[in-house]
């Protein structure tokens, strides 16, 4: 330090000095250093710790309300929905948060105080029971209910969630919205009515058609893993589970520390991806035909075990409709709806009563069987119907001819064991279309033993026997067959045998279908499906199914001949009872035993295609276990004989008959078939009788006449209406008049020739239907589409359906 | 005219005035961003629902502030050394009515007084303390040129009196008596920011008058000890110091509003999230429009924005240094660097607080926070280091 200033400005310099570095010193360290770690802290929090402070900030200034993606659509085949979801609400009530905001309330509002500030509690109680009273007197008026019960629940004053009301429509959730939001101004008092009561969006799944398709659709379900949301349980629902969804959206809005949503211009949206929409090979149309043909079926035939039905499209796959029975609605799939079921139910209940331990495993059994789908998920003997794969796989490997000729003396004896056909007299000499018509056991069984158990083992894998079809249904099962060594080995020769025919294996439906698909088509293993596309919410396709072949396992030629043996089974064989003319049916009946379970039920099962040449519609219909009229009864209790030709074969033939109408394909009539067919009656009145009966005759019609003279004074039917070629035709002549009305007869029982003159002789027509071989003493009427005694215009066209007994199946004694 | 009235009327400092104005409008607007979402949501409060209401009680204060601080640019501030002594004498009298009935209590404490208008007398008393201190202190040396007082250095008393006097103990014996008189009524308040505030900018004024420094040090590792009583063994201190180190632990309690101050400024990133658009200023960070405005700055306007208000601030004290430094007598430099250390402290502490830098106490950002008779004394004190920047003698023409 100098001791001497060179400038001294006061005498005072030193006590200057350091005045003026002590000021620089704060200067430098208030000015400058001590701002250094704050800017540096700034730093840290700002730019190193960003995104943590970022994130806890997103955190507690925003709420992310989810919003529910829609579930996809399911459409069937024409357009129609078969599953639709639609948003409800859940109301719930706060009844604590009542309590706790009616409190804030009143340490911040003069009004609730008295003069010292103190919350005056008598009117705190009085608002309270003010604010209850409206509250409930609302909700009263909205849910219909007492307003006592609402005031009940507003006073669980430990409750935060009372839940009031679910699946509210949208024009009843915006009059809770417009209660909440409106209130405030209403009563005077911010107490935070929004956190009081409030609507939880959920969605609601409808299936429009109820149980139309259930097992298909499946139906959707919590499940312990899908934490409280409702997924697939069931058939598409589950199968197609994750396309359904979509992925749920997110409105974010601000809000403020006190918990309430910020003004909106803070909303951001993340769209979120509705679920994709199914478009099924399903027609309902046709679901329902199935459905119906198998409901008619059980009821007609005392059926205990239900059955199923499978439609298909032989030429791509493309399922058209499947139908299980005992059926459920998706809606309400809890709920037991067949009525066997519920009888069986209700005996359980009247015997055990409803708290019992058996109600509840019969309720259960109930419950499970409604919802399995037999089509996919069950196994089965598939008898008879089976006996084409058989020839099918020896034609194709060339073992045998289609004039082969087998002898069937009415068994056979296999590795030590006698194996009967179902006829005990024997079959006699037969081709093979012959042994197929018979549906003959003893002849399937020396095919079988000529093709043998290694080369039989290689048809069934090529067939996809041995394998799930991986058709795109949720619960799809697998095939039983014997061990693969035990079958080829060396005693296996009687499991060659009685699998020849279609026994003593399981498969399900499906799969057999499937098999038999590629048998008719040419040979194509094709994987079954039922969505033939997806959709995204815009329209546009994102997957559309293409026919998927697994293999080909048979040529065209084989498929071609098994084609014609198969019609000729309907036309003339045990199949005649699915004959409708015109349609060009092809099938195989079968009567399955079920092997293994104690009982002498049959499975009654019926093959069907058409039109042959080129089939457009595959079925494979299947009655389990019709009622026996007493033990060992062969007939039903209403006298039909129990076997597929009989009680499957007239079934499925309508119901093909139905699909290929409602397909719109021409009928293609055989010359025979073409002089019954339809034709028009003309106008005869007028003219000389033998003028008349020339124009008349010309038509394919007979004439009888009734009265005298020369010109024809009237007729039945009159001119324009359609009856069968062949029909007797009424002309009247001189002062005889046709009569106004008449009734209709009983036809049933009577043979189509009796029939046909029971109903001319009244001035009717008859229009038969099913079994047209005339010759055969056993056809006869077995329903009519008017039933007798109804009074019907003269002229009237009678639908009468023929059926012959068909005895193509007699159980094996053992 | 006087020599003294013509230099009054000197230019005042522009770039120093440029600054206050500057900082005063930020303030004013940062003030309305951060107190509109909590004056519009609390609807059954003294805001009535109304957003503007904090905004425009603070415009019409910074109106008053402004007014005051030109009408004292106007003031000789010769006067001020007249005046220093009843106004110390006037605040230690109001400090003691706050803890008579006559004082109004909040948030715990006693500070208000309500005389017509509620105000803290501590904001008269900070600068009554600068004052007097200053005006004292500047006839140190003119004192010592007089005869120095003769102790008896024969009796004891003279000894021990003449050994004090040379350690320079007597000298400080007012300022001391003056500063423990003011704590004291502080710590019954209790004010701790107060407190420190008002020994920080006292210690300013006595460091820069030249008293020696191992004064300084004494008594700074006697606070120093003090303080660590106080942090280690009094249970208010030790969860205060917990809430700011682990602000988790308490986020019921203090922890809370450094949580969430600490949310607002990260939040902020580099440059905000823009300015009105906070969204912890919605009830989720306390005080938000008082002592923690400053982290509502810093999430809307940013590092960047941030940092250029620091910068404000800190070149606002600079040049209050630099003015102290070109003051026209010792009393002007000492008044400066009293007032100037005030400003300076409380917004290095505001900020070290907000950012968690320091633990959390209430102390105020200068311009800023909420606060009428702050703004206005604050406004008020800027107007005195106007006013002696008139009387800078104009650097000699070369």
């Amino acid at each position: 330090m100098r001791r001497q200033d060179p400038k001294p400005r006061r005498s005072a310099g030193k006590s200057n000095r350091s005045l003026f570095r002590r000021t620089i010193f704060l200067m430098v360290c208030l000015g400058v250093v001590l701002f250094i770690p704050m800017v540096a802290q700034l730093w840290k929090l700002q730019i190193t710790q960003h995104d943590y402070w970022q994130e806890r900030a997103a955190g507690q200034q925003l709420q992310s309300v989810a919003v529910n993606a829609g579930r996809g659509t399911i459409y069937d085949s024409q357009g129609e929905v078969l599953a639709m979801s639609a948003t409800t609400y859940n109301l719930i009530l706060s009844p604590a948060d009542l309590i706790r905001n009616v409190n804030n309330l009143a340490e911040n509002s003069a009004e609730l105080q008295d003069e010292a500030g103190e919350v005056d509690e008598d009117k705190v109680q009085a608002l309270l029971d003010e604010t209850r009273q409206n509250v409930a007197e609302f909700l009263a008026q909205l849910l219909d209910r007492d307003v006592d019960t609402f005031l009940r629940r507003l006073e669980r004053t430990g409750s935060y969630y009372e839940e009031l009301a679910t699946y509210l429509e949208e024009d009843e959730a915006e009059q809770v919205r417009q209660f909440i939001a409106g209130y405030r101004e209403e009563s005077g008092w911010n107490m935070g009515m929004p956190s009081i009561l409030y609507l939880v969006e959920t969605a609601q799944r409808y299936y429009p058609q109820s149980s139309i398709a259930s097992h298909i659709l499946g139906f959707i379900a919590e499940n312990e893993n899908s934490g409280g949301e409702r997924v697939g349980a069931q058939g598409l629902e589950a199968a197609y589970q994750d396309l359904l969804t979509g992925t749920s959206g997110r409105v974010v809005t601000g809000k403020t520390g006190l918990g309430s949503e910020l003004l909106s211009s803070y909303e951001e949206y993340f769209d979120g991806q509705d679920g994709y929409d199914l478009h099924l090979t399903i027609d309902s149309k046709i679901q329902a035909m199935a459905e119906q043909t198998l409901a008619e079926g059980i009821e007609t035939y005392d059926v205990k075990e239900g059955g199923f039905c499978i439609v298909m499209d032989p030429s791509t796959g493309a399922i058209l409709a499947m139908a299980s029975s005992p059926e459920f609605d998706p809606n309400h799939y809890v709920e037991i709806i067949t009525q066997s079921l519920q009888e069986e139910l209700a005996s359980v209940a009247q015997q055990y009563g409803e708290d019992s331990e058996e109600y509840s495993a019969a309720r259960s059994a109930a419950y499970n069987e409604q919802l399995l789908n037999k089509a996919v998920s069950f196994t089965y003997e598939p008898g008879s119907v089976f006996k084409p794969l058989t020839v099918a796989m020896a034609l194709e490997e060339g073992i045998i001819d289609p004039n082969d000729h087998y002898y069937c003396g009415g068994s056979k004896v296999v590795g030590g064991r006698t194996i009967h056909c179902h006829q005990r007299r024997g079959h006699g000499d037969q081709n093979v279309t012959q042994a197929l018509e018979n549906s003959c056991n003893v002849a399937l069984m020396d095919i079988g033993e000529q093709i043998g158990a290694e080369l039989m083992w290689q048809y069934w894998e090529d067939f996809g026997l041995m394998e799930t079809t991986g058709i795109d249904l949720a619960g799809e099962v697998d095939s039983y067959f014997w061990p693969e060594d035990e079958f080829k080995g060396p005693y296996g020769a009687q499991s060659v045998a009685v699998a020849s025919f279609g026994q003593t294996f399981r498969v399900t439906p499906i799969q057999m279908i499937r098999a038999f698909a590629s048998v008719i088509n040419g040979g194509h293993l094709l994987t079954p499906y039922v969505v033939q596309s997806i959709t995204d919410d815009a329209g546009s396709t994102v997957y559309y199914h293409e026919t998927q072949e697994a293999r080909q396992v048979l040529s065209e030629t084989t498929s071609e001949i098994l084609r014609g043996m198969l019609e000729s089974v309907v036309a003339n064989g045990s199949g005649h009872n699915a004959y409708m003319a015109g349609y060009k049916i092809a099938g195989k009946t079968g009567t399955s035993e079920k092997i293994g379970e104690d009982t002498n039920d049959v499975v009654c099962s019926f093959m069907g295609l058409a039109p042959v040449d080129n089939p457009k519609v595959l079925v494979l219909l299947a009655y389990d276990s019709p009622e026996r009229a007493n033990g060992t009864s062969q007939y039903t209790p209403s006298g039909t004989y129990i076997s597929g030709g009989n009680i499957t074969a007239p079934m499925a033939g309508q119901l093909i008959a139905d699909i290929l109408d409602y397909l719109g394909m021409e009928k293609q009539y055989t010359s025979q078939e073409l002089a019954s067919s339809d034709t028009t009656m003309i106008r005869a009145t007028g003219y000389e009788l033998t003028v008349a009966k020339g124009l008349v005759q010309d038509r394919g019609l007979n004439v009888r006449t009734v009265g005298t003279g020369n010109i024809v004074t009237g007729q039945v039917p009159a001119a324009g209406v359609t009856l069968p070629g062949g029909s007797t035709v009424i002309l009247y002549l001189g002062d005889e008049a046709p009569e106004e009305q008449v009734e209709v007869p009983n036809v049933s029982g009577m043979s189509p020739a009796r029939a046909k003159e029971t109903l001319e002789n009244l001035g009717l027509f008859l229009r038969s239907t099913g079994v047209s071989d005339y010759t055969d003493a056993s056809v006869m009427a077995v329903n009519q589409s008017m039933e007798a005694g109804t009074m019907v215009s003269i002229g009237t066209v009678v639908e009468v359906r023929f059926a012959s007994n068909v005895i193509d199946y007699a159980p094996q004694e053992a | 005219m006087t020599i003294e009235q013509q230099l009054a009327r000197g230019p005042i400092d522009l770039p120093f005035l440029a600054l206050v104005l500057l900082l005063t409008i930020i303030g004013l607007v940062m003030l309305l961003s951060a107190s509109y979402a909590s004056a519009y949501y609390d609807l059954e409060g003294e805001t009535g629902g109304n957003p503007y209401y904090y905004f425009m009680r603070q415009l019409v204060f910074a109106v008053i502030g402004l007014v005051a601080m030109f009408i004292i640019t106007k003031i000789d501030y010769q006067w001020l050394r007249l005046l220093s002594v009843p106004a110390i004498f006037v605040s230690i009298l109001l400090l003691v009515l706050v803890l008579t009935p006559l004082g109004r209590s909040g948030g715990g404490a006693q500070r208000w007084l309500n005389l017509g208008i509620r105000f803290q007398p501590l904001e008269l008393a900070k600068i009554s303390v600068i004052m007097f201190f200053a005006a004292r202190l500047s006839k140190r040396n003119d004192q010592l040129k007089g005869p120095p007082k003769k102790w008896n250095r024969r009796t004891p008393v003279g000894r021990i009196g003449a050994f004090l006097d040379r350690i320079g103990f007597l000298e400080l014996v007012p300022y001391g008596a003056i500063l423990l008189v003011v704590l004291f009524l502080l710590y019954k308040q209790p004010h701790m920011s107060g407190m420190i505030l008002v020994l920080i900018s006292a210690a300013a004024v006595l460091f820069a008058s030249g008293i020696r420094l191992y004064w300084f040090l004494g008594a700074g590792s006697l606070a120093g000890g003090a303080l660590w009583f106080l942090i280690t063994q009094t249970e208010y201190m030790t969860a205060r110091i917990d809430a700011w180190l682990n602000p988790l632990n308490d986020l019921q309690g203090d922890g809370w509003q450094l949580w969430q101050s600490q949310i607002a400024i990260g939040s902020g990133g580099l440059l905000g999230v823009g300015l009105g658009n906070s969204r912890q200023k919605y009830m989720f960070l306390p005080e938000e429009h008082n002592d923690f405005i400053f982290a509502i700055v810093c999430e809307e306007l940013g590092l960047v924005g941030a940092c250029l208000i620091i910068a404000l601030f800190a070149l606002l004290i600079i040049r209050g240094y630099w003015l102290a430094l070109h003051a026209r007598d010792r009393f002007g430099t000492l008044l400066i660097v009293g007032l100037t250390t005030l400003t300076a402290a409380q917004t290095l502490l505001n900020i070290g607080v907000v950012t968690g830098a320091l633990p959390t106490t209430g102390i105020s950002l200068p311009f800023f926070s909420y606060g009428g008779t702050a703004l206005v004394v604050q406004l008020a004190s800027m107007g005195v280091i106007l006013g002696v920047s008139r009387q800078i003698v104009a650097p000699k023409a070369e």
